[in-house]
């Protein structure tokens, strides 16, 4: 007992590094776990406004592209106004037309301008977080899109900050379809290239020319179907002749967000009722 | 010892929001990160305990992991760092000996020593952070190539605000 304990006393320094090891390795594992809602410390207030002030530090060195982006989208939104407003011109002319008042049931989505005020690119995993949280009513898994495609989908929200899985992260995977051909895959990161990401589950049969447009499937409840996604960049066949290899380059740069919009989904709720009151194994 | 201990108080309450506020933005080369945090780690006194700074390191590992959303990554890596530091010290030893109260910095024992002292303990900080993050052997060449990057650049950046801060010790 006594050489035990001289034993130990000895090696008292390499226990103690064993035992904090084991105390970070177990802080690792228990944080990294996707499904959890952990990261709260993330999205917490006080470390999302030392976030901010990070953020707002480098704000002035964007300032001049952001407003441009914007001029653009402006001026794209303005365009599509201008076409609407002279098929109203038209319609004025036929007094007969009636136009329903009530369109609370037409609006299926709303979107909730945000800005990014953290992100990352680098890691295998990547997230962000944006300005808005519960106060300006973000729930998790609302989709998160900018002006030139889709970005990600909200992850944990805190009292006025939201963080969000972003599209480059190897735990994200979206339903996605090849515009031409209208079938549907899965856009998965690979880990590496920010610019790049890996669409998956498309059989041979399907023609995939390079600079095919990918855009969202209906399939999923958090965006709107036919949102871009990107281009294809290049197609090979794997070695079973399974599925096609094809490399999407993604139409956002994810290394330069700084506004997005939060999409909700009227009907979500009323989408995952359905689903979940008839569960397979119910059947 | 007390103009040590006010040092080491005034490098860590710069450092670590400087760290958090600013460098965490840089990404030199698309792949290089900048550990400029690691100077605390690095100038704590020759003579302190090996426990006692295995301590210090996990706290701080801790504050820079809440900022980067990786809890408990840069923690392990400052542990090991601090662990290797403390024999790294005693097999790497300037030619006159330690002498008491000097930090182990550029000003007290030279350049040449200094980056043979912080080269291969930055190298293996970065190595585990990478490795740790991405998971997987999969990504084992990108991982040496970004630590190797990142150790360089952190590297640098340390020697040069070494001179900043302490211009020349009497």
């Amino acid at each position: 007992m006594g050489q035990l304990l001289a034993f130990l006393i000895k090696y008292r320094a390499f226990f103690v590094f064993l035992i904090l090891e084991v105390l970070c390795i177990w802080m690792i594992v228990g944080n990294n776990d996707y499904q959890r809602t952990a990261f709260i410390n993330g999205a917490s207030g006080f470390i999302g406004s030392v976030n901010k002030t990070s953020n707002s530090i480098g704000d002035y060195f964007e300032l001049s592209r952001v407003n441009e982006e914007l001029a653009e989208e402006n001026a794209r939104l303005r365009e599509q106004l201008l076409s609407q407003q002279r098929t109203k011109v038209q319609l004025d002319s036929a007094e007969q037309v009636t136009i329903a008042t009530d369109s609370t049931d037409t609006v299926q989505y709303i979107l909730r301008q945000a800005e990014v005020v953290q992100n990352s690119i680098r890691n295998a995993n990547n997230f962000f977080m944006i300005n808005k949280g519960s106060r300006d009513s973000i729930k998790p898994d609302m989709g998160v899109v900018n002006s030139f495609g889709v970005v990600g989908k909200i992850r944990s929200v805190s009292e006025r900050f939201a963080q969000g899985v972003s599209v480059l992260n190897t735990k994200n995977p979206i339903s996605v379809k090849h515009a031409p051909s209208g079938r549907v895959g899965t856009l998965q990161w690979g880990g590496t290239d920010p610019k790049f990401s890996d669409l998956i589950y498309i059989t041979p049969d399907v023609s995939v020319q390079i600079g095919d447009t990918i855009v969202t499937s209906s399939y999923n409840a958090i965006f709107p179907k036919e949102m871009m996604v990107g281009t294809v960049a290049s197609v090979s066949e794997d070695s079973n002749r399974t599925y096609l290899q094809i490399q999407v380059e993604l139409s956002v740069d994810y290394g330069r967000l700084s506004y997005v919009y939060v999409i909700e989904n009227q009907h979500k709720a009323e989408l995952d009722s359905l689903v979940e009151s008839n569960p397979l194994d119910q059947q | 010892m007390k103009r040590s201990l006010v040092r080491l108080i005034f490098t860590f309450a710069l450092l670590l929001p400087l760290q958090v506020l600013v460098f965490r933005n840089f990404v030199i080369y698309g792949t290089g990160f900048c550990f400029i945090y690691l100077l605390v780690l690095l100038m704590l006194p020759v003579e302190m305990s090996v426990i006692t700074g295995m301590v210090i390191a996990l706290l701080t590992g801790l504050s820079i992991d809440l900022f980067y959303h990786t809890l408990g990554i840069h923690a392990a890596a400052c542990v090991l760092f601090m662990f290797l530091r403390y024999h790294w010290l005693r097999m790497n030893g300037p030619r006159s000996g330690y002498e008491v109260n000097h930090l182990p910095l550029v000003g007290n024992y030279g350049l040449g020593w200094f980056i043979g002292y912080a080269l291969p303990l930055i190298f293996v900080h970065s190595l585990v952070v990478f490795l740790v993050e991405a998971g997987n052997m999969d990504l084992l060449w990108q991982s040496l190539l970004r630590a190797l990057i990142t150790t360089i650049i952190s590297l640098i950046f340390i020697v040069i605000t070494q001179y900043f801060l302490y211009p020349k010790q009497q």
